[in-house]
């Protein structure tokens, strides 16, 4: 998954001549949270709602008016991403620098932006959430081809594999969580526990039936 | 009184001998029925039309779904949910399913002339179908052409339903639809199928406030089921005055079930049939519609509908169950049945972390409620 297949396209800017009233005009209409600021096709900063908030609060020292240049309140510290950047990379990005948005630029040209939100859109279709799915979790060794032997055995059952995420576990094996496409995986549980593999959801009745 | 309606036809809504859903279960209620002593006459409904199925279902879907009964391409099928484990092909489906749906559909229409004030349709209740695919065993969405049939009759709706699994189809089709109230208590869908049903999920727009879903811990049990259902339904139902309820019961938040977790027992189920009446009198202007749903133990399905049927006629219920039937049935039932209608009690031990269990019960219900009352109040 590529910062492209997230990014909002095309990208509503400012430029660098622009006031707070014209921006919260936008924010206002618009619902955006993030307006890159540009200057000759260049961009030379973001203004964020929070931005303009801090600038022309009645609390701040001298809170700026409606006809105050963005310059004023827009961060001028810029960082952007590639087109083609696996969009893990921007969330790392954006994360460390606790920023809320990078804008996409293919060359100078500015071709979209990738929002916080874009990345929750995108861990969620990561998941495979939105289908109608069951969440199984197994624990599996690691070692090489344990990952295979799960899929192998779901492919013999013609079960359809919606996401598969797996992390290590402290205890040193791996915890695979799956969204399969199955409203029967207790059963397919019972057999996959039969053949040796370690399931943590869906578990056994605690009660004999 | 209450009206039945089923048909031979129905037992051709069949995914083969290998799938939990299997129209036997239907069968196996009849049989014991009328080994019991009833003389069950059901009305047989006519099939659903295509302009019907059309009133919920995206005409794409339809039309593939006729295809493949006249021998199209069985790949077609893929992209709208069918050909999987859990919707496999079967000859003539979309004629299957239209026998289902006519059924509940002439339920709508017998409560909407007045000529019943209860009616149980031995069948249906494919509560997962969605707009443009097949989901979870359900290819039509019976409940929801019904459902549009009274709203479109002019009567408000709600929709109660307590199979183990959420009603998602029900209440994706009437989530911006202000006319129809859903409500659904399910297994959490943290961890069960399809994984949606969060307390979160409230409707849309003029809706909001519409979508009631009530998520239970895996492996609850009738004390807190029945409190959840006490302390949400009946004030939404007081909220929303409906003028028909439409239920779905499934009988698979039963603990025996095998695809899944929660742990009702047959008295439970009476309780909240019986329950579900009285709501209808009191809430719903006395017009009530009531079909199947999941429960994949046979054993188990057969005796919570059979419950369905006495407890909806007003019949006494028997404690024990025909020698006759067990004998004719024992290759689904299993040979350790006790012939008893009601679960023993206790059915089984009291399983771990109860405590915990019933406070994440009571803590989920308190949220939900939070989350949704002013939505209630402010349009009141």
């Amino acid at each position: 998954m590529l910062v492209k297949d997230k990014m909002h396209s095309p990208v509503t800017v400012l430029p660098l001549t622009a006031t707070l009233g014209e921006a919260f005009a936008i924010f206002e209409a618009q619902g955006f949270r993030h307006l890159p600021v540009v200057d000759q096709g260049r961009v030379v900063g973001i203004l964020s709602d929070r931005d303009l908030h801090f600038a022309t609060s009645a609390l701040c020292a001298s809170p700026q008016g409606a006809e105050a240049p963005v310059t004023l309140a827009m961060s001028p510290h810029v960082l952007t991403a590639d087109p083609l950047d696996p969009v893990e990379d921007a969330a790392r990005i954006m994360r460390e620098h606790k920023i809320g948005c990078l804008p996409v630029m293919d060359g100078s040209e500015l071709v979209g932006i990738l929002t916080g939100m874009d990345l929750l859109d995108a861990l969620v279709s990561l998941t495979g959430v939105t289908k109608p799915s069951s969440r199984m979790e197994v624990a599996l060794a690691d070692q090489p081809g344990e990952l295979a032997r799960l899929t192998a055995f779901l492919a013999d059952r013609h079960v359809n594999i919606h996401s598969i995420l797996t992390s290590p576990d402290p205890n040193g094996s791996v915890r695979t969580v799956l969204r399969l496409d199955s409203n029967q995986i207790r059963p397919l549980a019972d057999a996959m526990r039969a053949a040796n593999f370690e399931i943590l959801w869906p578990v056994p009745k605690p009660w004999p039936h | 009184m209450a009206a039945l309606i089923h048909r031979p036809e129905y037992a051709r809504y069949d995914f083969g001998p290998e799938h939990p859903f299997t129209p036997a279960r239907l069968e196996m209620v009849l049989d014991l029925l009328r080994s019991l002593g009833h003389a069950v006459a059901p009305v047989p409904a006519p099939a659903a039309t295509r302009e019907e199925i059309l009133t919920v279902h995206a005409e794409a879907y339809v039309a593939m779904m006729e295809a493949l009964d006249r021998g199209g391409p069985r790949e077609a099928g893929v992209s709208h949910g069918l050909g999987t484990p859990d919707n496999p092909l079967f000859p003539d489906m979309d004629q299957a399913t239209r026998w289902l749906v006519g059924g509940t559909l002439h339920g709508a229409r017998l409560l909407l002339q007045g000529t019943e004030r209860r009616v149980l349709q031995l069948g249906g209740g494919l509560h997962h179908a969605q707009r443009d695919r097949a989901e979870g065993f359900c290819l039509y969405n019976d409940l929801a052409v019904g459902i549009k049939a009274l709203v479109d009759g002019g009567l408000r709706v709600a929709y109660l339903d307590v199979d183990l699994h959420h009603g998602d189809g029900v209440q994706n089709l009437f989530y911006s639809d202000p006319r129809v109230l859903t409500i659904s208590l399910h297994e959490s869908g943290h961890y069960l199928y399809p994984g949606t049903g969060h307390i979160q999920e409230m409707g849309s727009g003029a809706a909001m406030g519409t979508s009631v879903n009530i998520p239970l811990e895996p492996f609850t049990g009738a004390a807190d089921y029945l409190e959840a259902f006490e302390m949400v339904v009946p004030k939404a139902l007081a909220w929303f005055r409906p003028q028909a309820l439409v239920v779905q019961a499934g009988a698979d938040a039963h603990f025996s079930d095998p695809l899944g977790d929660l742990a009702l027992t047959t008295q439970a189920f009476e309780g909240l049939f019986r329950r579900i009446l009285s709501l209808a009198e009191t809430h719903a202007e006395n017009r009530l519609l009531v079909t199947l749903g999941g429960g994949y133990e046979a054993q188990v399905v057969a005796r919570v509908w059979t419950l369905l049927y006495l407890v909806m006629r007003d019949l006494p219920l028997p404690t024990e169950l025909p020698q006759a039937w067990l004998d004719r049935w024992q290759h689904l039932l299993g040979p350790d049945l006790a012939p008893a209608l009601h679960d023993p009690n206790p059915a089984f031990p009291e399983p771990q972390g109860q405590e915990a269990r019933t406070r994440r019960n009571r803590d989920i219900v308190a949220r939900l409620l939070d989350s949704i009352e002013p939505h209630w109040s402010s349009r009141s």
